[in-house]
């Protein structure tokens, strides 16, 4: 069985590095700290996952004959038809995956099947025919269950799996990306391989340097559990599972962000990043509690029992769309139906309409989640306070995968976004990149520069989400992993290098030093510019690096979104003026780093080009940076991905009110004029940052004098820590003191006073009876005084009296029930 | 084995093992300490025994019914089911960890010993009973040594600390008896009145109180109960009482003492009386709801380490009550999206397993560091990853426990407890979700102070040692329970799930019964 193969390879792809972090971690511990074994096991663990990958991309490519690579031949028309095909189509949710079943199945089955579905409707065989006539209706999609976590009543929570080509294109991607990361720690963290480590940053109280043991294999272990996160994530087919994962991503961020725990700022920085994704984590609860008690499940795609029937829809298709792309309405009451085409399989627990604006909390819950992860606006500020981890960290968490699993959710999520949670994620996309990009500008720490590079990037991803275009978005995605994490490799072999110098006044010229950094670093820098030289005939033949056919995708997205929604023309507008932008920033810091004359002699003299094992990653992922997306769309990469899209995105949504989303052939019709604009953007940029930077005619610092007030805006990120340290920070930590205080005062107050009054009136009490009582009753008390008088003789003040009688008494009272067995 | 031996020895070793105590020489502290750990560990086989002798399917399983006090009506009923074998277990496991953190108490070793055994019968009585008498008994023999524990072996404000814990508990100790009178002379004084099962099985029929004295009798019980989970705003004792006992007895306070709150509820004030439960639910998910922000900002204010902690435990038991309370009906009183109720209960007791591994950990793991550096002073911290690294590893993956993290065993509870809510009440299920970012916070931010920065900043830096065997020891052990639970939870929903369906259809039934019975009366009039 196909699906069984791929889910074996992905599992093993998945669950090598778990194991791997496990014999790293207690190894590493009782081992040497001179050892590098931890770092082999590590790699060791993640290639044969690349290796299991990518056989697994292969066989699922044989096995339906690479259907979705055919679309190449067909043009745009055609391709968006035949993947309405391949996933849930409107009206052919669940029915599609029934047909594509039985291709698994040998024919006996398949009559048998024939014979349980039929009674289901007539429409139900009319489009199983279609499919199967239809050549292109290959298997795709494969998901199903791994492991039950729980059962109640009608509600079951489980570990699934669900495999389509997103899902494996994004294994291949995390996988090796992942090798090439490792194999570059290898060398980065050479210095952590010693028994006395000198931390330069770590400062002790008498002013010298902290020294403690390396902790090279604690690297490894940690980059090995995110590894084992991070693809759990992508392999999840329910959105708990998801959920479940990305708090494991997040902790393994946290772990490593503070790897350098010595440091005050490391530690802060790993707590921020934590806890701003517990905050859009707040939100994905949410969106994860109106799904559940509404849809009644969490997966995906539909459950299969032992013999490969399907039991139960999965949300995906209980989500019925009508044919201009809208959520079906209830007639009756006006909220939006949910349902799989055949009733029997909805779950258990799932009621029969959701209100709409329930839909959109649940979007949008969901999305915060997103927000968090993949440091949007207005969570962005952790990411760059993440730099404070190891470099590799940043290459392999903070810009190629952890990240960009915001982005990869909202994809994977995307049948249940309705049009108002679509467009809020263009506007956050949008501010997003506007303002990272804005930061980026004055950045002058070289790993700073990146990470708001980052930040705006990944908001091009979900504007290019948000305004329909799942496939620029995501091919966006997939490209950047590849150009950024390059990029930060290249500023890690520059700060290993300078001997971790990071700030750029104090670079320059280290092209004659370490120049295969230097050209890898250029190559990266192209692609995320997005430059490209046009053809001659026309636009569609252009010779250009990944970034630009990405960006190009998204920004004519953008275009045709706008054309649609004139209101909306911002959404275009920004990401167009801020393509040049990152131009400009990109090249300032190829230019402040690399060229011009060396501006600190001292890291300039010690500077040296890294040994063979941080070069070589550098060079690979410079290829793949420079042509992974050959072809642009309609090159194998981008078809790949889409393969599996959302049957309603390729004819877009046409709107009686509210938005209308541009499908395919919109897109296709301004590709030449959007992608002609981005390039002249980029382009001056490119020339804007040369002439400040590249050349030495143009005093920058008189430019950044008179323009002190905007600048020093920038460099304090907008003040958006100072906001939330205010509306946020102060005012929990007031309410936390609060809640002590009440605890303290009032409460213990509460008893205080009623504890002093009932000794208040035990002594007046004792008044009472000691001259009115007492007297009445003296004779009598005399008598009892001298029985008080030989008990006194018990009341010693010795404890272990105290304990004697207290165990006397309870034997005593556990022997009367033993002596009344008998009676 | 006989279901009755196996039962009563649960009970009855630990109180033997005390006597047979008082035949040591007392200056031999080790001997007596090997052997308490021996009776423990006892206890504990037996608690396995009981696990692998308990058929899920089966319900309750019950001992031989004897007599004991017959004129009264009072018997000695035993037996366990799904709700309570989880309970059983779990406390003679943290009996048996804390009696291997009590080898750094060396006061009184003798009485100390005795009185810990005779707190481990107490607490193995209270989840045994099937005689509401019985239970109250066994319920005050766990509260004495408890006194007498923090009273004379703990910190500086020990007496302010015992006096408190003591008359909260009898507070509500009282209120329980009140609520067991009425149900005993309702129901008629007869042999079954103290019968726990037979009376909630005459509640499930609408045969044991009324409407109106359900909702008193309710009150009673959940508020002597709630002192003990603790809730807001009964919760005051605890963070005094955990400061001030040693750490051993801040685990088994913590790990087991807690849990009798909740276990009372979904034993006794649930079955009994099922329409005061439904009728004060909005009450508890709210209190409930209080509790875990209230409990996670009071947290995120403390100084001392060991008070972060027990504030801690006000708001994770929160989420108990939460889980447990989200009943919802509709206007013919019927129960509705009764799987999402279940859902909750088995949350919320999965929840007690969860915070009971957990949080026995973090008081542990402060005990640690306690015994080392003699203060508890956040801010004088720093560090300990460096000196203690194994140990400071462990207390990290506890920690975390606390906080939540998937794949160990608080995430499970806290989420499945607050994704059931929704159908219950979507505001208050908002403000619990909430709680997600103050755990977090204040859970990081202690971590932070205390096991990472350059260096140790207070007092003793001398004294920091790395963890030996035997800290080590408690810590892999409840660390790996952690993760056990966290990614096979089902080794515990399917022990539990069958027996809290029962109960919840029963209570369900019962309200039903209620509910109609109440509409006749207004129909009458």
């Amino acid at each position: 069985m196909v699906g069984e193969t791929l889910r074996n390879l992905l599992m093993i792809a998945w669950l090598l590095p778990l194991c791997g972090f496990a014999i790293e971690i207690f190894g590493g511990f009782w081992g040497s700290r001179k050892s590098r074994l931890a770092a082999w096991i590590a790699v060791g663990c993640i290639a044969t996952g690349f290796v299991c990958s990518a056989s697994a991309l292969l066989i699922w490519g044989r096995q339906n004959e690479w259907v979705v690579l055919d679309k190449a031949g067909h043009g745009h028309d055609e391709a968006g038809h035949s993947e309405g095909e391949n996933h849930a189509a409107p009206g052919h949710e669940g029915t599609a995956p029934h047909a594509e079943e039985h291709k698994e199945e040998p024919a006996k089955a398949q009559e048998e099947k024939h014979g349980s579905v039929a009674g289901s409707g007539s429409y139900l065989l009319t489009s199983m025919e279609e499919a199967k006539a239809d050549q292109t209706a290959k298997q795709t999609v494969f998901s199903g269950t791994i492991y039950r976590l729980a059962t109640f009543g009608g509600l079951e929570l489980s570990l699934d799996y669900y495999i389509d080509s997103l899902t494996l294109v994004m294994f291949t991607m995390v996988t090796f990306i992942a090798t090439c990361i490792h194999l570059f720690a290898m060398g980065y963290m050479s210095e952590e391989l010693t028994e006395e480590y000198v931390d330069h940053h770590a400062h002790l109280r008498n002013g010298h340097h902290l020294h403690r043991p390396g902790r090279f294999y604690r690297f490894f272990a940690f980059l090995s559990l995110f590894c084992f996160s991070m693809l759990g994530l992508v392999i999840a087919g329910n959105i708990f599972q998801v959920f479940v994962f990305w708090e494991l991503v997040g902790i393994c961020s946290f772990l490593l962000i503070g790897f350098y725990t010595e440091r005050k700022s490391a530690s802060n920085a790993a707590n921020k990043a934590f806890i701003m994704n517990r905050v859009g984590d707040f939100g994905f609860l949410i969106g994860l509690m109106v799904i559940w008690t509404y849809f009644g499940t969490f997966r995906f795609g539909e459950s299969h029992n032992a013999e490969g029937q399907v039991t139960q829809a999965g949300l995906f298709q209980m989500l019925a769309r009508d044919e201009a792309g809208n959520v079906t309405k209830s007639a009756e009451n006006g909220e939006v139906v949910i349902g799989a085409a055949e009733a029997s399989l909805n779950p258990v627990n799932s009621r029969k309409t959701i209100p709409y604006f329930l839909l959109v909390v649940a979007g949008l819950g969901v999305f915060a989640g997103c927000i968090g992860k993949s440091a949007q606006f207005p969570l962005q500020t952790w990411l760059p306070d993440a730099m404070e981890g190891p470099t590799p960290v940043s290459a392999l968490v903070h810009s190629a995968t952890m990240v960009a699993a915001g982005v990869y959710l909202v994809g994977r999520f995307y049948p249940m976004f309705v049009q108002e949670v679509l467009l809020t994620i263009a506007y956050v996309g949008c501010i997003t990149l506007f303002v990272a990009a804005t930061i980026a500008v004055v950045a002058t720490d070289i790993k700073k520069v990146l990470a708001y590079s980052t930040i705006s990037q990944l908001g091009y991803m979900m504007l290019g989400l948000g305004v329909f275009g799942w496939g620029a978005g995501l091919f966006h995605l997939v490209t950047h992993a590849f150009f950024k994490s390059l990029m930060f490799l290249c500023s890690g072999s520059v700060i290993y290098g300078c001997h971790h110098e990071q700030e750029m006044p104090k670079m320059g010229g280290l092209w004659k030093k370490m120049p295969i950094t230097a050209f890898t670093m250029l190559i990266g820098v192209i692609a995320i510019s997005g430059l490209a030289i046009p053809g001659l005939i026309n636009l569609s033949t252009v010779f250009a690096f990944s970034g630009f056919f990405s960006k190009d995708a998204v920004v004519a997205t953008a275009l045709a979104f706008v054309k649609a929604n004139p209101a909306h023309f911002l959404l275009f507008i920004v990401p167009l003026i801020t393509a040049g932008i990152t131009a400009f920033y990109m090249f300032r810091l190829w230019f402040y780093t690399f060229a011009g004359k060396p501006r600190d002699m001292h890291v300039y003299d010690h500077c040296h080009e890294a040994p063979l094992i941080m070069t070589a990653p550098l060079m690979v992922l410079s290829v793949l940076a420079a042509f992974c997306a050959v072809g642009g769309e309609k090159g194998p990469l981008f078809l790949l991905i889409t393969g599996d899209q959302p049957g309603h995105v390729a004819h877009g949504i046409s709107a009686t009110n509210g938005l209308t989303l541009p499908g395919h052939d919109a897109i296709h019709s301004v590709h030449g004029q959007a992608g002609l604009l981005a390039l002249i953007a980029a382009v001056s940029g490119t020339a804007i940052a040369w002439l400040l930077y590249g050349t030495e005619k143009v005093n920058v610092a008189e430019i950044k004098r008179q323009l002190s007030g905007v600048h020093s805006f920038l460099a304090n990120k907008w003040h958006f820590d100072d906001l939330y340290d205010a509306i946020f920070m102060r005012p929990m930590h007031i309410a936390g003191k609060f809640c002590a205080w009440f605890d303290r005062t009032v409460f213990d107050g509460i008893l205080h006073s009623a504890a002093k009054i009932t000794v208040f009136v035990s002594q007046w009490d004792r008044k009472f009876d000691e001259t009115v009582v007492d007297g009445l009753v003296n004779l009598v008390g005399n008598s009892t005084w001298s029985v008080g008088n030989s008990l006194r003789t018990v009341q010693t003040g010795r404890l272990r009296q105290y304990v004697m009688f207290i165990v006397v008494g309870v034997v005593a009272l556990f022997a009367i029930l033993i002596t009344s067995f008998a009676g | 084995m006989n279901p009755f031996f196996l039962l009563s020895i649960l009970i009855f070793l630990p109180l033997l093992g005390a006597l047979i105590l008082l035949m040591f020489d007392e200056r031999n502290a080790e001997a007596m300490r090997f052997w308490s750990l021996a009776v423990t560990l006892m206890t504990f086989g037996f608690s396995i025994a009981l696990y692998f002798q308990y058929d899920p399917a089966q319900g309750m399983l019950t001992a031989e019914v004897k007599d004991w006090i017959p004129t009264w009506n009072v018997y000695y009923r035993l037996g366990v089911d799904g709700i309570s074998l989880p309970l059983v277990v779990l406390t003679g496991l943290v009996s048996s960890l804390a009696m291997v953190a009590s080898w750094s108490i060396t006061k009184h070793v003798r009485g100390y010993l005795i009185l810990f055994l005779m707190l481990e019968t107490g607490m193995m009585g209270v989840f045994l009973s099937l005689d509401f008498f019985l239970f109250y008994v066994f319920w005050e023999v766990m509260l004495l040594p408890m006194y007498f524990l923090i009273g004379v072996w703990g910190g500086p404000r020990k007496e302010y600390a015992a006096i408190k814990f003591f008359l909260y508990t009898l507070a509500g100790s009282v209120l329980m008896l009140v609520a067991m009178l009425m149900f005993y002379f309702y129901s008629g004084a007869k042999p079954e009145s103290f019968n726990l099962v037979a009376l909630a099985d005459m509640a499930s029929k609408g045969g044991l109180l009324s409407p109106n004295m359900q909702v008193t009798a309710f009150a009673l019980l959940f508020i002597g109960f709630a002192i003990k989970l603790p809730a807001f705003p009964v919760h005051t004792w605890l963070p005094d009482a955990h400061v001030e006992a040693p750490t051993p007895i801040s685990m088994i306070l913590a790990g087991v003492l807690l849990k009798m709150g909740g276990y009372g509820i979904i034993r006794i004030a649930f079955p009994l009386c099922p329409y005061g439960a439904q009728y004060f639910a909005y009450t508890m998910v709210a209190i409930g709801v209080i509790s875990i922000i209230y409990g996670a900002f009071a947290a995120l204010a403390q100084t001392d380490f060991k008070r972060l902690v027990a504030y801690s435990s006000v708001s994770h038991m929160g989420y108990v009550l939460l889980g447990l309370a989200i009943w919802k009906i509709n206007e013919a009183g019927d129960t509705i999206n009764s799987s999402y109720w279940q859902m909750g209960l088995n949350g919320a007791m999965f929840q007690m397993i969860a915070h009971g591994i957990s949080s026995t950990g973090m008081f542990f793991m402060v005990g640690v560091v306690y015994d080392r550096v003699h203060h508890r002073d956040l801010n004088k911290f720093g560090g300990l990853m460096g000196t203690m690294p194994l140990y400071s590893g462990l207390a990290a993956g506890l920690f975390f426990a606390g906080l939540g993290l998937p794949g160990l065993c608080g995430f499970i509870g806290e989420v499945f407890v607050v994704i059931s809510c929704w159908s219950f009440s979507p505001m208050l299920a908002i403000l619990a979700a909430s709680g997600v970012i103050l755990t977090a916070g204040y859970i990081l931010w202690a971590m932070q102070r205390v096991y990472l920065g350059a260096e140790y900043k207070g007092p003793h830096p001398e004294a920091l040692t790395p963890s030996n065997a035997r800290e080590n020891a408690v810590g892999f052990i409840l660390l790996a329970l952690a993760i056990v639970f966290g990614v096979a939870p089902a080794l515990l929903f399917n022990v539990m799930e069958p027996s809290v369906k029962a109960m919840a259809q029963a209570a369900e039934a019962g309200y039903k019964q209620s509910a109609s019975q109440l509409n006749e009366l207004q129909a009458q009039r």
